[in-house]
């Protein structure tokens, strides 16, 4: 039996950007069986919840606009799915919209590679200038080698980051907006741009939060587009 | 009292620390009253993923949070990470759902889960800002108060504590808050207050009670001063269905211990097992009905969004309407994948029968407690199960397709000779040679059993009350010979540290002479003692050594049957007579009887605290 695909685009948000990848994962399973919406299960020794999530986002990063395709075994009219949803969730990680998606369209994971971040710099005296050029000199290595739990990824550049860094000034401090091509083999992340963009030894800006705006599609053509 | 949210110096802490969402609070079913005036805290003496699920905290959070003008919040122990972190910026313990530092409370309320969490009430008190010691607290401190299963030894950690609730805490803790906003608003002074307190049934205010020495300055019993009752009474509610909230338990963001749905049962168990506190001093049984269980899991599993449901209890199959409820559940959950467990099983095939109503496909795995190695031994101990029974219930399982159990048994038991142990050995190859006989050849390959030994550790209020701990070198001399003759094909061998059991058997029965070593070891560093790679034998050692006290003549001594003993002055209602008659039967190898099944045996619990046992219908023996 064909099941309906509904996506759902949420916000994790507040003092819940710390939560994990994993943790958002049962919060949303469980908000989605409170809600009472007619979630379709796997088969098998095992059954649970038919359920895709859109590219991770790691612990301490807040999305405004996150995607996740739930699978229902029951037409329920998004709107009323929407509002069983909000009122079973936790503010800081509620859905904000829901519509059906059709069955052909690819994987939220694997589709969803273009992600919009905003990055509030806080750093003693720091100018926009002064950022603007720091990021300069790191786009122009080229290639960017970084450090994460112990394994080397060497991301080249150009690619991971098809526009170029804004960067303009913001209440109390300064605000980077950086596009960022994912990959199957890991995402280039935001702070680590910015940390290797600063002076290690005088550190004038330190990240302060990260939020991922949005995340797009990227066609085979070239084409970006919302997920929903 | 104001009440400040350091929220703000906690946050910018969150990207330096391991698993930030020990400390975010926001979770599904968390209660934000912050505006009523009396205010109370629950602390689990450990880490957020060890405590939250505790199922005591989780019903007193919502019982608090139901009084009209109290509002309880939840706090637990920071890892050690971010306790550096707080301790470095200033920032003191605080509650979850407030953020505001547990000094400004009114009630906090800790838990004693377990012997080896004592250094972290230490650690929480201090990091909290207030002062260890009850007698060195003032008008403007909270009180600080205990309850749980190690309450009832409470004497090592007395001098911690305002006041300590002995038994279920279900009506006392109401009764308490009711208590102490009346001195509150009679604007009464930290004595007075305490004095109020002691005369609330099953409340202990250690500061009214003396230690009694003899001639020779041996500990001569613990007197009550005018009007403290000269023997708390533990409170005991008598109808579970009566004392639930309706309110949804917390959901947790984090992956923590028991996640999951837990609905009680029923509480107590009256097998008599001797050796077994929670036997004793949870009693009488009172079952909840079928349709109260079937109605409050469907409405729990609604409101929490979980995809499992564990029934708990001292021993879930023994509900009279067990069959019943795990087959109206499987009915109503058939959709949804949503899963139904049981803690542990009895050891015969209605056990197997049961786990095999819940298992439905998955079939993880089966753990049964036969305890010791030979029959005579379970008839010392009143475990009234034959190897015959375990053997059959073994068959049964790998019959039905489980390929792995686990067995639980101990070591150091009252009259254990080294046949005994080797006993053991016996067993553990006859449950192999079972199952492997009852599981098709091409699968034999995956039969496992695993075996967890621990030491056995006498405890307080049972009919082994008297007996001595096994030194600590004759506990490694029999480890070593149970390795020697458990099979090693096929089989997972587990220990219980020797040195963790040789510390809990000396807070399980000693007196107040504790609390230095206890503070002593905190302040070398002692903390998460329960946790394997944070704890260090030495630090402890070490303790009892600049204390002067001997943690061997607490464990390992043999009391006489009529000295006085430190919980002397606590009762949890089971008459000393029947424990010393337990200890007689269990001499001489007589079984005692189950009375949820026979007739009454004696121990005065019923009679004496006005409750009687409450069954939903007759028991499958």
């Amino acid at each position: 039996m064909r099941d309906f695909r509904l996506r759902v685009c949420y916000r994790k948000a507040g003092r819940l950007r710390f939560l994990s990848h994993l943790e958002v994962v049962h919060a949303l399973e469980r908000a989605v069986r409170r809600a009472k919406l007619p979630y379709s299960v796997t088969k098998g020794f095992s059954p649970h919840m038919k359920i895709a999530f859109g590219p991770a986002l790691p612990v301490g990063t807040a999305g405004e606009r996150e995607y996740v395709d739930v699978f229902l075994s029951g037409y329920t009219e998004p709107e009323e799915a929407l509002h069983r949803l909000v009122k079973a969730s936790p503010e800081d990680l509620a859905p904000v919209e829901a519509r059906y998606v059709a069955e052909r369209e690819p994987a939220l994971a694997a589709a969803a590679t273009i992600a919009y971040y905003e990055v509030r710099i806080e750093g003693e005296g720091l100018t926009e200038q002064e950022v603007r050029s720091a990021l300069e000199r790191v786009v122009a290595r080229g290639e960017l080698s970084v450090e994460h739990k112990g394994k080397t990824k060497v991301f080249d550049l150009p690619h991971s980051l098809p526009k170029e860094p804004c960067v303009r000034s913001s209440s109390g401090g300064i605000v980077v907006e950086l596009v960022v091509r994912m990959g199957q083999q890991g995402s280039l992340r935001p702070d680590a741009l910015l940390t290797a963009a600063f002076d290690p030894a005088t550190r004038p800006g330190v990240v302060a939060t990260t939020t991922r705006r949005d995340t797009l599609i990227e066609s085979d053509e070239g084409v970006w587009s919302r997920p929903l | 009292m104001t009440r400040t949210s350091v929220w703000p110096q906690v946050e910018p802490l969150l990207t330096r620390v391991e698993r930030p969402s020990r400390y975010l609070d926001r979770e599904w079913g968390a209660r934000h009253r912050d505006d009523a005036s009396y205010r109370a805290v629950l602390v689990y003496p450990d880490t957020y993923e060890i405590g939250q699920a505790n199922q005591a905290l989780q019903i007193l959070y919502a019982i608090l949070n139901e009084i009209d003008d109290v509002g309880a919040e939840r706090a637990y122990v920071p890892w050690i990470d971010m306790s550096a972190e707080m301790r470095a910026e200033g920032i003191p313990l605080f509650a979850l759902e407030s953020a505001a530092p547990i000094r400004d409370f009114d009630l906090v309320g800790f838990t004693l889960p377990y012997e080896m969490t004592y250094t972290n009430i230490l650690e929480a008190l201090d990091l909290a800002g207030i002062p260890l010691r009850a007698a060195e607290r003032g008008d403007s401190d909270p009180l600080v108060i205990a309850g749980g299963p190690c309450a009832f030894n409470p004497e090592p950690v007395a001098a911690f504590f305002d006041a300590v609730v002995i038994g279920e805490a279900d009506e006392a803790i109401v009764d308490f808050v009711r208590t102490h906003r009346a001195a509150i608003a009679a604007g009464l002074d930290r004595n007075a207050t305490l004095v109020e307190l002691a005369q609330v049934a099953g409340v202990y205010v250690p500061s009214l009670y003396d230690v009694c020495r003899d001639a020779d300055g041996g500990f001569a019993g613990v007197s009550a001063e005018d009007p403290a009752p000269a023997v708390v009474v533990k409170r005991v509610v008598s109808d579970l269905g009566e004392q639930r909230p309706s309110s949804c338990p917390v959901v947790p963001f984090m992956d923590v211990v028991h996640d999951r749905l837990a609905m009680e049962v029923l509480r107590g168990c009256t097998r008599g097992c001797r050796f077994c506190q929670a036997g004793m001093i949870y009693r009488p049984v009172r079952e909840r009905s079928a349709d109260e269980v079937v109605r409050e899991v469907m409405a729990g599993l609604a409101c929490t969004g979980y995809d499992e449901v564990s029934l708990t209890s001292l021993s879930s199959t023994d509900h009279s309407q067990i069959e019943e409820i795990l087959r109206r559940l499987k009915r109503r959950l058939s959709e949804g994948g949503v899963s139904v467990s049981l803690p542990s099983l009895r050891v015969d095939s209605f056990g197997v029968d049961m786990a095999r109503l819940v298992a439905a496909g998955k079939k993880s795995g089966l753990t049964f407690a036969p305890e010791a190695g030979t029959q005579r031994l379970r008839d010392v101990i009143n475990k009234n199960v034959t190897e015959e029974d375990l053997l059959t219930t073994v068959r049964r399982a790998f019959e039905a397709g489980w390929r792995r159990v686990k067995l639980y048994l101990m070591i150091g038991l009252p009259t254990e000779t080294d046949d005994d142990v080797r006993g053991i050995g016996d067993l553990v190859q006859a449950v192999l040679g079972e199952a492997r006989s009852a599981t098709p050849a091409d699968a034999r390959g995956s039969v496992r059993v695993a075996v967890s030994v621990s030491t056995f550790v006498p405890k307080a209020h049972t009919p082994f009350q008297w007996e001595p701990q096994i030194p600590l070198d004759e506990v490694v001399r029999r480890q070593e010979l149970l390795r020697s003759v458990v099979p090693r094909k096929g089989v997972d061998l587990s220990w219980h540290d020797a040195e963790v059991s040789f510390l809990e058997g000396a807070f399980a029965r000693g007196g107040r002479e504790l609390a230095d070593v206890i503070e002593a070891a905190w302040r070398g560093g002692a903390r998460f003692d329960a946790w394997t790679e944070q704890f260090d034998p030495r630090r402890w050692l070490g303790a009892f050594e600049s204390c002067g006290v001997d943690p061997a003549a607490i464990a390992s001594r043999m009391r006489t049957l009529g000295e006085p003993l430190p919980w002397g002055h606590i009762s949890s209602g089971v008459s000393q007579a029947y424990l010393s008659r337990e200890r007689e039967r269990a001499l001489t190898g007589t079984p005692t009887p189950d009375c949820s099944f026979d007739g009454c045996t004696g121990c005065d619990v019923c009679g004496d605290l006005g409750v009687t046992v409450l069954l939903g219908g007759d028991r499958r023996a």
